[in-house]
C-alpha cells in the first residue's frame, strides 16, 4: 500500500466543474457503477469543503467498503480521512488506528494519526481555554463583586 | 539553505519540536513551503517524481507539526475526539443520519482480506483525471500538457543548443516526465482490465441468475400443467355431477316427494355437489364403464400458452425422439408443447405428448401410408395413399398426461400404464388408447391423398387424380370437386393462353405429388401443383381466380397469412407473393429441393433436403441454419435428411428420414 494520498491531498478542493464531470460519469454508470467510478466521485467529494459534499463522499465510501472486500484495507484509509474532514475525529480513529494495526509501516496513515491527535489536542485546548476563560472572567467579575460589597459594607 | 542535503536534514527536525516551537508558526510555515518549492525545483528533475508530492507533504506536514507543541499533544492525547464531535455526533439530527449510512459495523472491519491489487483506487483515480490531482504548480501541468503532444516535444527541443547542461536537465525531465506518463497509463491499462474482469464476473452472475430463472420457470410451467390437468379432472367431474343433478332433478319432477332434496343439490356449491356425486352410488361405476359416451369432448387443449422455450437459445434442442422405424411422411403438433402427430411410410400414426416426449397411441384405420395431415384444437384429419381422408378427435384419447391415480381409473385397459418412465423410449402406448378418436372416413378420391388443410367445418384435400375436392366436416360431404386440369384448359380457353398445364421439364416431376399442397381460408384456396403453378381458387365459384407463376419446379409446400404467400418447389426456391398484388415479394433458393416448408410470424423455415432445417429470420432477414446437423457433425455423426418441418411460435419440430423427430426452439 505505497500510493495513498497524504490529508493534505484531501484539503485542496476540485472545482465545481470537475466535481460536474465526476459526478456526471458515476451518474452515467447508474446502477451498475465500477468501483472505480464511485471512488472518484467519492473522493472529489471528499475534497470539497462543503460539508454535505463530504457527507455524501464518506456514503460513498462506505458503500464501497461494503461492496467490494478486496478494496475494503484501502477503503479504511479513505474512511478514516472522510472522517477527519467531517470532524468525526472518534470514527477517523477507528478506522485509521485498524488500518495501522494492519500496517504500521503506512506513512499516509501514521500522519493521519498524528492530524488527528492534533486536531483533538487543539479543540480540546480550545474548549479548555473557553472553559478557563470563562472561570477566570466569572471568578474576575465575582471578585470585583465580593470587592464592592465588601467596599459598601 | 535549500541545497539538495536538506533532505537529509528534516527527519531530525522533529526532534527540534520544544526548540523550534518558540520560532513563529507562519515563519516555519512560510520556511516549509520554501523548502518545499526550492526542493521540487532543485530535486524534482533528478530524483524520482513520485517522491516529489510525498516528499512536499511532508515538509507541510513538519511544519504543521512543529506548529503544536508536544506538550499540548501530550495533554489531550486520551481524549479519543472532540467536544465539538461528540456534541454533533449526539444533538445534530442530520449528522446523526448521515453517520448512520456511513457507519461501516465491526463484523464488516474484522473482515479484511489483503488486497491484491496492482494498483490503488487513488491511482486510479489521479490516472483517470490527471488534470485533477496536480500538485497544484503550473509548471507540472505544462510538462504533462507538453508530454501528451509528445511531437511537439520534439520539435520543440532543437530551440536549445544541445550539449549544455540546461539542455540535459531539460531531457532528463522530459523522460522523467514521460516515464510517469507512462506509468500512469500502465495504471490505467490495469484498471481497465480490472473493470472488464468486474463485468465478467458480473455476466457470470447473470448467467447464472438466468439459468435459476429459467429452472423456475420450468417448474412453474411443469407446476401449471398438472394443475391444468386437475383443472380438467374437476371440470369433467362436475359436470358429470351437474349431469346427475339434473338427471335427479328430473326424477324428482315425476315424483314430487323427493323435490326437496334435488332443489339441494341444486343451490350447493361446486364443491358440494361434487362431493354428492362421489356420494352417489354407481357414478363412479357409470363414469369408468361408459368414459366417452356420457361425457363431452374433454378439452386437452391447454389454458396457458407455454413460454419456456422463448427463453432458451435459438437453435437449441428440446427433444429428440425415435418416433418411426422409417422415414417420417408428415406431421403436425397444434401447439408448443402440445399434442403432436407423425406418420412415416411403414402406414402407422402416432400421436404424441410433446411435453412429457412420449407416444400417447397409435391411429390405426389407414390402408397405406399417410401422406398428409393436419391437428387443429383436438381434430386429426389424416390423408392417405389409400385414398381416404380420416377424421380423429384427439381429446378422445385415454391418456393421461401426468398418469396420476384419477386417470388410471379412468382407463378401461390398465396394461399400459408403463409410462411412468418416460426415459426408455419408445415406450409402447397402450393398445386400444386411440380406440374413441375417430370419427368418420371420407371417401371419394380415386388415388392417394397428397395434400389437405381443413379450417373450421371445410376441408380440402388433393389427390393424385388431379383434383381437389371441398369437404363439409359437419356433415361428413363432399361438396365440390375442383378438376385442376380442366381450370387450366379452362383459362386457357379464356384468357390467351396465360394460364395452361405447363410440362415442367426436370427429372423429378414423376415422382413429384400432383397437387403439393393445399391451403383453405373461408372461400379462398391456394394450391400448388407439380407444374409449378400456385392457383388461387374461389370456393363458392370453383373457379380460378388466379395463377401465381413462377416455381420451375412442382410446388410441394405452401402457406399463406393475410398478406403473404409462401411456397416451396422442387426448384430448390421459396418465393414469397404479394397476395394482394399476385407479384413476387421476396424470394431466395436452397442447394437443394425444399420438401416442407412453414413460417410463424418471424421465421420461415424449410426442409431442403439436408440435416439441418434451414431458418429465414423475416425479422432480422438472417438465414440460419438449426438441427442435429449442427451439434452432431461434431461428434462425428451424420444425423438422417430432414423431410418435414412445422414451426409455432418458434417451436419447431422437424421429422427425418429415418424416423427421428426433433424439437427444437427457434
Amino acid at each position: 500500500m505505497t500510493q495513498l494520498p497524504y490529508a493534505i491531498d484531501a484539503e485542496t478542493p476540485l472545482s465545481p466543474s470537475e466535481l460536474a464531470v465526476l459526478r456526471a460519469q458515476y451518474e452515467k454508470e447508474g446502477e451498475m457503477v465500477g468501483v472505480q467510478t464511485k471512488f472518484n466521485y467519492a473522493w472529489g467529494l471528499v475534497k470539497s469543503n462543503v460539508r454535505t459534499e463530504q457527507h455524501l463522499g464518506v456514503m460513498l465510501l462506505s458503500e464501497i467498503f461494503r461492496t467490494s472486500p478486496e478494496r475494503r484495507r484501502e477503503c479504511l484509509y479513505y474512511l478514516a480521512l472522510g472522517n477527519y474532514k467531517l470532524g468525526n475525529y472518534g470514527e477517523a480513529r477507528r478506522y485509521n488506528d485498524l488500518l495501522l494495526e494492519k500496517e504500521p509501516a503506512n506513512l499516509q496513515s501514521s500522519n493521519l494519526r498524528v492530524l488527528i491527535d492534533d486536531k483533538v489536542a487543539k479543540e480540546g485546548l480550545m474548549g479548555v481555554a473557553i472553559v478557563s476563560g470563562v472561570a477566570v472572567a466569572a471568578g474576575i467579575i465575582g471578585g470585583v463583586l465580593l470587592r464592592n460589597l465588601g467596599r459598601k459594607r | 539553505m535549500a541545497d539538495p542535503g536538506q533532505k537529509d536534514d528534516f527527519p531530525d527536525l522533529s526532534s527540534f519540536d520544544d526548540d523550534v516551537s518558540v520560532i513563529s508558526t507562519k515563519g516555519l510555515e512560510a520556511f516549509g513551503r520554501k523548502v518545499t518549492s526550492t526542493a521540487s525545483h532543485l530535486i524534482g528533475p533528478i530524483t524520482d517524481p513520485t517522491s516529489n508530492p510525498r516528499y512536499a507533504s511532508a515538509m507541510s506536514e513538519v511544519s504543521r507539526q512543529l506548529r503544536k507543541p508536544a506538550l499540548q499533544r501530550g495533554v489531550f492525547a486520551m481524549a479519543r475526539t472532540t467536544p465539538t464531535d461528540l456534541v454533533r455526533s449526539r444533538l445534530s439530527t442530520t449528522e446523526i443520519h448521515s453517520r448512520a449510512l456511513a457507519y461501516v459495523p465491526d463484523e464488516l472491519l474484522r473482515q479484511i482480506p489483503e488486497g491484491d491489487h496492482s494498483y490503488s483506487l487513488f491511482q486510479g483515480f489521479q490516472a483517470s483525471f490527471p488534470e485533477f490531482t496536480d500538485d497544484g504548480s503550473g509548471k507540472s501541468k505544462k510538462h504533462r500538457r507538453r508530454v501528451s503532444r509528445g511531437r511537439r516535444l520534439l520539435e520543440e527541443r532543437p530551440t536549445t543548443p544541445d550539449g549544455t547542461p540546461e539542455s540535459v536537465m531539460r531531457i532528463k525531465q522530459e523522460k522523467t516526465n514521460m516515464m510517469h506518463s507512462l506509468e500512469m497509463l500502465g495504471i490505467r491499462k490495469n484498471m481497465t482490465s480490472a473493470e472488464i474482469r468486474e463485468i465478467d464476473a458480473k455476466l457470470e452472475n447473470l448467467v447464472g441468475m438466468r439459468k435459476i430463472l429459467l429452472e423456475r420457470l420450468a417448474n412453474l410451467e411443469k407446476d401449471e400443467a398438472l394443475l391444468e390437468h386437475d383443472i380438467i379432472d374437476v371440470e369433467s367431474r362436475l359436470e358429470e355431477a351437474q349431469d346427475m343433478v339434473a338427471e335427479a332433478e328430473s326424477v324428482a319432477l315425476q315424483t314430487p316427494n323427493k323435490s326437496e332434496d334435488a332443489s339441494g343439490d341444486e343451490s350447493a356449491p361446486g364443491f358440494m355437489s361434487q362431493s354428492i356425486y362421489d356420494k352417489l352410488p354407481g357414478a363412479a361405476g357409470s363414469g369408468t364403464s361408459t368414459p366417452s359416451s356420457k361425457r363431452k369432448p374433454r378439452s386437452i387443449r391447454k389454458k396457458s400458452a407455454p413460454i419456456l422455450h422463448e427463453h432458451f437459445k435459438p437453435g437449441s434442442m428440446i427433444r429428440s425422439m425415435r418416433a418411426h422405424p422409417d422415414s417420417i411422411t408428415a406431421l403436425d403438433f397444434d401447439a408448443p408443447f402440445g399434442l403432436m402427430v407423425t406418420s412415416a411410410i411403414d402406414d402407422s400414426v402416432r400421436v404424441w405428448d410433446l411435453n412429457a416426449g412420449r407416444c400417447i397411441g397409435l391411429l390405426d384405420g389407414h390402408t397405406a401410408s399417410v401422406r398428409a395431415l393436419q391437428v387443429e384444437d383436438n381434430f386429426l384429419a389424416t390423408g392417405s395413399a389409400d385414398a381416404t381422408i380420416r377424421l380423429w378427435d384427439l381429446s378422445k384419447a385415454h391418456y393421461d398426461p401426468q398418469g396420476s391415480g384419477f386417470g388410471k381409473d379412468e382407463e378401461e385397459d390398465d396394461d399400459g400404464i408403463a409410462f411412468e418412465n418416460p426415459d426408455d423410449l419408445p415406450v409402447d402406448p397402450p393398445a386400444g388408447s386411440m380406440s374413441d378418436c375417430p370419427l368418420f372416413t371420407l371417401q371419394a378420391h380415386l388415388d392417394e391423398i397428397t395434400a389437405l388443410h381443413f379450417r373450421g367445418n371445410v376441408l380440402v384435400s388433393g389427390s393424385a387424380d388431379k383434383t381437389l375436392r371441398q369437404w363439409d366436416l359437419e356433415k361428413g360431404r363432399c361438396v365440390q370437386t375442383l378438376d385442376v386440369m380442366w381450370a387450366a384448359a379452362q383459362a386457357t380457353a379464356l384468357s390467351s393462353g396465360g394460364d395452361t398445364w405447363r410440362q415442367t421439364n426436370r427429372p423429378s416431376d414423376a415422382s413429384a405429388d400432383f397437387v403439393g399442397a393445399l391451403q383453405v381460408f373461408e372461400s379462398a384456396l391456394a394450391c400448388g401443383t407439380a407444374d409449378g403453378m400456385v392457383r388461387l381458387w374461389d370456393l363458392r365459384s370453383g373457379q380460378v381466380h388466379r395463377s401465381l407463376v413462377g416455381h420451375t419446379g412442382p410446388v410441394t409446400c405452401l402457406q399463406f397469412d393475410d398478406v403473404h404467400l409462401v411456397t416451396g418447389s422442387l426448384d430448390r426456391s421459396i418465393r414469397i407473393w404479394d397476395l394482394r398484388t399476385g407479384s413476387i415479394y421476396d424470394a431466395y433458393a436452397y442447394d437443394n429441393p425444399i420438401t416442407s416448408m412453414m413460417f410463424d410470424q418471424r421465421r420461415i423455415v424449410s426442409a431442403a433436403g439436408e440435416d439441418v432445417v434451414k431458418v429465414y429470420d423475416k425479422v432480422e432477414g438472417r438465414h440460419w441454419d438449426c438441427g442435429a446437423g449442427i451439434s452432431e457433425a461434431d461428434e462425428g455423426k451424420s444425423p438422417a435428411i430432414v423431410e418435414r418441418v412445422r414451426i409455432r411460435d418458434g417451436y419447431m419440430v422437424e421429422g427425418r428420414r429415418d424416423g427421428i423427430v426433433g424439437v427444437w426452439t427457434c
